[in-house]
């Protein structure tokens, strides 16, 4: 089956004043339909620029500087293969390519976000239920006309009585009261008790986990391919972790999207995901399939990052930790090289030049960006712990 | 947008403070003068009686000393004038009633002050909101513009403004006169339209500055960016998710715009730029001359300005310390 999502060369690159900065590099990689992928990653690691990137919310100093995000939307690609022939491969859209307006067309219909702190991605001024309405809108305009591009973007829907309502009488704000109606019914699948009350009232009378749920239901209101979820338990306490992870879970199955699932968590990873990448300072240096991570792990920062879990089994033994931090990704001091070379602990010499992704074993789905991959650590090739020293600034 | 948090908040403010309370006393009062005008002046105030020119408010006496020659003698004959209640607040040279001229000048004061106000907060928001909300290059260019028209003193081009548009006006009809619930009271007020034009373009910059701040802010919280994730377009996230979180600072700026106003429309019917002469600037430039015989004429009308203005900023800090207490005080001014 052709993937839902194409990822080729991806380099998103903020230009500060302090200099360049290369959030995500060359990265490639591709989602399959109904897939739940995973990325997990170090914070600054660029997982959250990566999620940004594929439905373009990049704002300045950011941008997408190289590389294709392809898309599998037959129906949008033949709406645009006129106005946007460049942007077409067969079936594929390459979003990267596309002008804004057709890209604002695609949010919410086809790709939507949760994000990691459900109580400041709430408008305090409107109620939850206006919210989702106005998420189930979007929908809705996408749907009355899936032909025409036009009809996506147009806002004649929206006339000046309606905003005029928004900001003077909120209660009154929607537009229909069928998208009120969708909203008690999206809240309703997503588990918040008593919806038809529930829906009227203001994001600072829901709990954090409930706020979860309510964005969760705003991002299932436009019946998305995919949804981006940036680190959606972060913010919440165990057990209400929990249930939202379940709650994606069975989401999932149920209506079959895909999910791109981003966390620092790998017990997250462990429960929700099919196949996971491993990122490190902008590039993904390991991915394959679940246990391919687990238990067959090659590369040095993924062995790390799973030794960092504390082990229910063995009580008492200190944590390993990796040492060091996730190096600076200001572009002057970036180099050619493996980034993860000055905290690895079986550095080479060879690791001064940057790594290919090899296949680890032969197999197709596990590839690693690490020599290792194809030969024995060699202590007496090993790198000089200070040779990265000078460069630490 | 008015939660029953906010509406509690302003309600607490007003019980604690005394000052919230003769602030609004005062404003209150002054729109009722003004809506009311026609019931309470006493006589119409455009009406002349040269033989009752200069009596002083009551309780007080005007003596004026004049050297007369009565037969071929040279004599000091002193003429001594008391008010009467008749004229309250006495009368200016033209015989004009003070109380009744205060009373119409509200009117002009309080329709100069939230028109031009409205206006300012409409132009101002608008140019703020987008100028924050894109940045870059078009917040550059518009927050430019802003500062020049801050360089320039708020006076000198009010008046090279009106010397530019010239002094237009529009006669509203009085309702109450034209029902025929009142006599001999002016039948239309007049509004002088380029000066609240003019006061709304000189003051416009303060709602600008203010509406930009909040964008800027507001334009980065996450449900923006949720809001933007979920196939919102810009014009809906400004105006559903970045207005209604920066009004605050607005609500409050826009009622000490008010006072502000007031006070530049004053400025200027005292230089004589106004388009009517039913105004308490006027009125105050009518009696400059004569504040060393007749105090009132100059005098009246200026404490109603100091009343007005007091009142309004009042009312102005007691919404700033209800709606949100970590506004410094950023009135803008002239």
């Amino acid at each position: 089956m052709k993937p839902i999502l194409r990822i080729s060369d991806l380099s998103t690159r903020f230009f500060t004043k302090s200099g360049q900065v290369n959030a995500v590099e060359s990265l490639s990689m591709s989602i399959d339909d109904g897939e739940v992928f995973g990325i997990v990653g170090e914070s600054g690691s660029g997982k959250s620029v990566t999620a940004r990137s594929l439905i373009r919310l990049i704002e300045s100093p950011g941008k997408i500087t190289a590389g294709k995000i392809e898309y599998r939307n037959a129906e949008v690609a033949d709406e645009i293969e006129d106005s946007n022939p460049e942007a077409v491969d067969g079936d594929y859209v390459d979003l990267a390519a596309l002008p804004e307006d057709v890209v604002r067309s695609l949010r919410g219909p086809s790709f939507s976000m949760i994000f990691q702190d459900p109580e400041s991605s709430f408008n305090p001024t409107l109620t939850v239920g206006e919210q989702i309405a106005e998420a189930v809108e979007v929908q809705r305009r996408a749907s009355s006309n899936p032909r025409s591009v036009k009809s996506r973007t147009s806002s004649s829907a929206y006339s000046l009585r309606s905003y005029a309502y928004g900001t003077i009488m909120p209660n009154r704000s929607y537009v229909s009261s069928e998208s009120k109606d969708r909203a008690v019914e999206l809240l309703q699948q997503v588990g918040i008790p008593d919806p038809e009350e529930r829906v009227d009232e203001y994001p600072h009378e829901y709990s954090g986990g409930m706020l979860q749920r309510a964005m969760i239901a705003q991002a299932l209101a436009g019946e998305p391919d995919i949804l981006v979820a940036d680190e959606p338990t972060t913010a919440l306490d165990v057990t209400i972790q929990a249930q939202v992870l379940n709650l994606l879970r069975d989401i999932q199955e149920e209506t079959g999207m895909t999910i791109l699932l981003i966390t620092h968590n790998l017990g997250v990873i462990a429960r929700m995901c099919d196949r996971v990448g491993v990122m490190y300072a902008g590039e993904i240096v390991e991915r394959g399939t679940l246990s391919n991570i687990f238990d067959e792990a090659v590369h040095p920062y993924t062995k790390g990052l799973l030794g960092s879990i504390p082990d229910i089994g063995s009580a008492g033994g200190r944590l390993q930790p990796i040492e060091g931090n996730v190096p600076s990704l200001m572009d002057e001091e970036m180099g050619n090289r493996c980034y993860f070379a000055d905290r690895c602990p079986k550095a080479m010499k060879t690791c001064l030049e940057k790594p290919a992704d090899l296949s680890v074993d032969g197999a197709k789905e596990h590839e690693v960006q690490c020599v290792l991959a194809k030969e024995e650590y060699d202590e007496s090739d090993a790198l000089d712990p200070g040779q990265f020293e000078g460069e630490d600034s | 947008m008015i939660s029953d948090r906010v509406k509690q908040s302003i309600r607490a403010e007003l019980r604690r403070s005394l000052m919230a309370k003769i602030g609004i006393v005062l404003v209150v009062a002054i729109i009722l003068v003004a809506t009311f005008a026609p019931f309470l002046a006493t006589q119409n105030p455009k009406e002349q009686n040269l033989s009752e020119s200069n009596i002083p408010p009551v309780g007080f006496t005007e003596s004026t000393e004049e050297i007369q020659f009565i037969d071929g003698e040279r004599q000091t004959v002193t003429e001594t004038v008391g008010g009467s209640l008749d004229h309250p607040l006495g009368t200016n040279q033209l015989g004009q009633d003070m109380f009744s001229r205060v009373v119409y000048g509200a009117r002009t004061s309080l329709a100069v002050g939230v028109l031009g106000t409205l206006i300012a907060m409409l132009t101002g928001v608008t140019v703020g909101l987008i100028a924050g909300f894109y940045g870059g290059r078009v917040d550059d260019g518009l927050m430019r513009f802003a500062d020049i028209m801050l360089a320039f003193p708020a006076l000198v081009l009010a008046i090279a403004l009106i010397g530019l548009l010239g002094p237009q006006t529009i006669d509203i009809p009085d309702p109450f006169v034209a029902l025929g619930l009142v006599d001999g009271m002016p039948s239309s007020f007049t509004l002088p339209l380029t000066v609240t034009l003019v006061v709304a373009l000189v003051n416009w910059v303060w709602f600008a500055r203010v509406a930009r701040g909040e964008a800027l802010t507001v334009r980065e919280r996450n449900y923006v960016k949720a809001s933007r994730s979920l196939g919102a377009s810009n014009p809906r996230l400004m105006i559903r998710h970045v207005l209604p979180n920066s009004l605050t600072p607005i609500i409050v700026l826009a009622t000490i715009q008010v006072a502000v106003i007031i006070l530049l429309e004053s400025s200027l019917s005292f230089l004589g730029f106004s388009g009517t002469n039913l105004s308490w600037g006027f009125d105050i430039s009518q009696g400059r001359d004569l504040l060393a015989t007749s105090w009132w004429i100059a005098t009246v009308p200026g404490l109603a300005i100091v009343l007005a203005v007091i009142g309004i900023n009042l009312v102005g800090d007691w919404l700033r310390d209800a709606l949100d207490p970590d506004i410094e005080g950023e009135g803008g001014g002239m």
